[in-house]
């Protein structure tokens, strides 16, 4: 075991793979020598070289689309996305193609397509550097999408992505990179991608968490749990394909579901887990299912005091919970 | 413009019998295209038929001279590169009745045809996608240094794709096996490349790539067998790509259901004229190559296998309606995890 960070825990992660899979390359923008501008490819062009690590010019779209060519080739493509923010330019190759593939070829082609980009906010960055449009992929059928909280899940996951036959889009929270750190086993492993975990059992309310609105889930647990509270936290690590049965499992034990993500409200895929739980478990609610999330305005407003208005935190979680206990 | 006769180039290195066959491939596409034309007009088959009369050289012969291993990554008027590489007729047949026996077992679209056997990329409806898809599969021929060749195609209406140029330039940076074939059929759907572009020959664009760039007749077979065969040997040696701006021109309107009122019929007329069959047609009776008797032994071969492929469409079930839930994921998965009976669910508290 090696207390490693998160962010070295999926550079670790993608060289054992290309190690193990001469197939599977990676580039994207700064990749190369820089080694990411977050230093989320760090060494990997130093050992894996200028075929296997490659600098792209700023074309996003060429980016998701050079994965879906090389994919249908038989390689195991990592497509970078530098900030989940400009993966809007690449959206034409990621949902008309990449997610699409299989199914317009009547199971003719292939596309595992690892896409990587960082994403959330809480750091000030602003409108263009903040966003985590997990719900623009979660849409898409076709796509899998992870989201990871902990160095472990994060190297985990990286593999079962790289193992499996399908596109993936790995949203890793900047926030996350250098504050979150795991006893990583020496040995190989993976974290499946579909089950969520389990981060703290509970019996009076269960709150649904992803990627860096775990660690504030966490926190709001605790706080309740002073005001006499038990709260069951689940990490959504993969968002699709859903794990309805955790989902629903504990809404059967507690009776009550609070939802928390950055995102926006209207269209977020915290309206989808609600839909499920209101359509199949419905006599097992003893409170209306809340929401915490940011607020229906563009991701994520630069100065401080909007910015810290804007996302979801341990607090305003708390909040949400007392209102549903209450009901 | 190039023309490859006034070169004084003439298909030495095909022998007759190729010759003939690739005249086979021209006529077979030119009459299953009329007849398709003919039997939506019937109401035999649903969607809409983009016609490539008129254009047929400019993809039949490129992936004519294209090998089983080489990727064509074709748009949705590019029935003749199905026809070039040899895709079965009766598949191509299939395809356009949404068939369940259709390569993409009716899910996709009557013109999207694709065939991973040659290599053949499914297509899709935002134009000029399959130039950056088809680099990508360049990208992992240069890295896994495999003789293959990418043909990939558009209209010069999808030059103007940022995605067109964002494929040329990184294939340019790294000298990848593609050919970029341009069909300049003068009309983006109904709009004039006039109204599209400044330039008059679409292969200036490559000058921006750093790779050669050649405008060509495109309705002159032994020019567009000569330039593109040039092509693919300069990107199978690792010499990068090129750009082959083909001008032609496409008799009918965008779709059936397009009258192409936007044109003048003179101009239609005028092209017409320039019809690439009987142009090729008379080059190879020159040659000795055709002549009354062996063109009508192909003719009536061409008419079987049309009729063959019709009869094989007509008679292939329709998909079962919950046959669209299929091919979503590998294995058959959904957006909902089923848990595999072993699983057992456990707390993972967080490990730091």
């Amino acid at each position: 075991m090696a207390v490693t960070t998160f962010i070295q825990a999926i550079v670790d992660g993608t060289a054992e793979e290309m190690r193990r899979d001469e197939s599977i390359f990676l580039f994207g923008e700064d990749v190369g020598v820089h080694g990411g501008v977050w230093g989320e490819t760090r060494g990997l062009f130093h050992e894996f070289g200028s075929d296997r690590v490659i600098d792209t010019p700023i074309s996003e779209n060429l980016i998701a689309g050079l994965g879906v060519g090389s994919a249908m080739m038989g390689m195991r493509p990592i497509a970078m996305i530098q900030f989940a923010d400009f993966i809007s330019l690449a959206m034409d190759q990621i949902t008309q193609h990449m997610a699409k593939m299989r199914y317009r070829s009547g199971g003719g082609w292939s596309c595992p397509v690892l896409i990587r980009t960082n994403s959330g906010g809480g750091v000030q960055a602003g409108l263009y550097h903040s966003q985590e449009n997990t719900a623009w992929f979660c849409h898409t059928p076709g796509l899998k999408v992870v989201y990871p909280s902990t160095a472990y899940d994060a190297k985990g996951l990286l593999k079962a992505a790289l193992r499996q036959e399908d596109p993936v889009i790995l949203f890793e929270h900047k926030a996350l990179y250098r504050s979150v750190k795991d006893d990583i086993p020496e040995n190989d492993y993976i974290v499946p991608i579909g089950p969520a975990a389990i981060r703290r059992e509970g019996e009076d309310v269960t709150l649904v968490v992803w990627g860096n609105m775990v660690r504030s889930a966490l926190e709001a647990s605790e706080m309740m749990e002073k005001e006499g509270v038990s709260v069951e936290v689940i990490d959504f690590r993969t968002l699709v394909p859903i794990d309805k049965e955790t989902l629903i499992n504990s809404l059967k034990k507690t009776g009550r579901v609070v939802i928390a993500h950055e995102e926006n409200r209207t269209g977020g895929f915290g309206g989808e887990l609600a839909a499920i739980l209101a359509e199949e478990a419905f006599d097992y609610l003893d409170a209306p299912i809340h929401r915490v999330c940011a607020p229906d305005v563009p991701p994520i407003p630069f100065s401080i005091p909007m910015e810290k208005f804007h996302m979801p935190n341990a607090e305003k979680i708390a909040k949400v919970i007392r209102k549903t206990v209450e009901y | 413009m190039l023309n490859a006769k006034q070169k004084g180039e003439d298909m030495m290195d095909l022998n007759k019998e190729d010759q003939r066959r690739l005249f086979y491939r021209l006529l077979l596409c030119r009459n299953f295209d009329e007849k398709m034309r003919t039997l939506f007009r019937q109401a035999r088959y649903a969607g809409t038929f983009f016609s490539c009369v008129g254009q047929e050289a400019t993809t039949v012969v490129p992936t004519f001279l294209a090998r089983k291993e080489d990727v064509v990554g074709p748009q949705h008027r590019e029935i003749g590169a199905c026809f070039g590489k040899g895709m079965p007729t009766k598949y191509i047949a299939a395809q356009i009745y949404a068939r369940k026996t259709s390569p993409d077992k009716g899910k996709s679209h009557p013109c999207h045809f694709g065939y991973p056997e040659l290599n053949i990329i499914t297509p899709a409806s935002t134009v000029a996608a399959q130039t950056v898809i088809g680099t990508g599969c360049a990208l992992a021929f240069k890295i896994r240094k495999e003789p293959r060749v990418v043909l990939a195609f558009t209209g010069e209406g999808g030059t103007s794709q940022g995605s067109w140029h964002e494929a040329c330039n990184f294939a340019g940076v790294h000298k990848l096996p593609i050919v970029f074939v341009c069909q300049n059929n003068l009309w983006a759907e109904s709009v004039h490349y006039k109204f599209t572009s400044a330039i008059i020959d679409y292969s200036d664009r490559a000058k921006a790539y750093g790779f050669p760039g050649i405008s060509i007749d495109g309705n002159d077979v032994v020019a567009v067998y000569e330039e593109s065969k040039k092509a693919i040997e300069r990107a199978r040696k690792g010499e990068g790509p090129t750009l082959i701006e083909m001008k032609t021109y496409r008799w009918y309107g965008h779709s059936e259901v397009d009258p192409a009122n936007y044109r003048m019929k003179e101009e239609v007329e005028e092209w017409k004229k320039k019809d690439p069959l009987p142009r090729f047609e008379a080059f190879l009776r020159k040659n000795g190559v055709l002549d009354d008797k062996i063109k009508a032994e192909i003719e009536k071969e061409v008419e079987e296998e049309i009729e063959a492929a019709i009869k094989f469409a007509e008679e292939s079930p329709l998909p079962a309606p919950e046959e669209a839930l299929t091919d979503v994921y590998a294995g058959n998965q959904t957006m909902i995890y089923e848990r595999p009976k072993a699983e057992k669910v456990k707390p993972e508290p967080i490990r730091t």
